[in-house]
């Protein structure tokens, strides 16, 4: 089952979800980073998985979720810079991480971890202002090791 | 906490309270005065208010003055609020996504 642990931090929170899947690490990197079915189960995507890479999310009825792949690591992490209609009016940033890593079972852990902060820069600041401020959102967690 | 946010500024007199205290201290009398409702009522617009975190009391001598909390609307709050129900449904699709793809 999923959890989540909501973390209060001085100048960021997050929420994380920790899940076992019966699939195999291998499959479940195919299931995060193809643009095919990342569209399938997240939302409609031209996700690239190249760091750097530019791409948008398409809620339905929504303005697009623009996003940035900040560092990938091929079969163990992914993670970019996700900002919505809402962070862009209200000057938050925020960064989506999935880690994954193999279980004793053969199967795979997956750890979903959406940190959100205020960005630098005002509300009004270009979508790309506070990509730079993600990197130490980023630092906080656990994947640095 | 949201939804509790969101309850206690449905009212349009305690939103008005609210946002009549957003501008400044006040104190159960002159918000009284201001608003020309009982002080029974404006009691329990600022229990509400006090309940959903928008509001802080501060007592000084016989008199309790009411300000409103700058952070009790917090965006990272209802950010928060969002992804918590939005990663589980993710979550769920994703699992019936990887039972039906090919090795």
């Amino acid at each position: 089952m999923s959890e989540d642990h909501r973390k209060d931090k001085a100048h960021s929170r997050s929420v994380a979800f920790e899940c076992d899947l019966p699939e195999p690490v291998e499959k479940v990197w195919r299931a995060l980073t193809t643009r095919e079915i990342v569209s399938e189960w997240l939302l409609p995507t031209d996700l690239k998985p190249e760091k750097g890479a530019r791409f948008t999310l398409s809620e339905p009825a929504k303005e697009p979720i623009d996003c940035e792949i900040i560092s990938i690591e091929e079969q163990r992490f992914i993670r970019f810079g996700w900002r919505d209609a809402e962070a862009r009016r209200d000057g938050l940033s925020s960064t989506v991480t999935f880690e994954i890593a193999a279980t004793e079972s053969g199967g795979t852990r997956l750890t979903i971890v959406h940190e959100v902060r205020y960005a630098a820069r005002p509300a009004r600041a270009p979508a790309t202002a506070c990509l730079a401020s993600n990197d130490n959102a980023a630092a906080g967690l656990r994947l640095a090791a | 906490m949201e939804t509790e946010i969101l309850r206690a500024l449905a009212d349009p007199t305690r939103r008005a309270v609210f946002e009549r205290l957003a501008v400044g201290e006040m104190s159960v009398g002159a918000l009284k005065a201001n608003f020309a409702i009982s002080q029974p009522a404006i009691s329990q617009h600022l229990a509400q208010l006090r309940k959903a975190g928008l509001v802080a009391e501060r007592r000084s001598g016989r008199n309790t003055y009411y300000v409103a909390k700058p952070d009790g609307l917090d965006p990272l709050l209802s950010w928060l609020d969002r992804y918590s129900a939005f990663w589980p449904q993710k979550i769920e699709r994703l699992k019936t996504i990887l039972k039906g793809m090919d090795q």
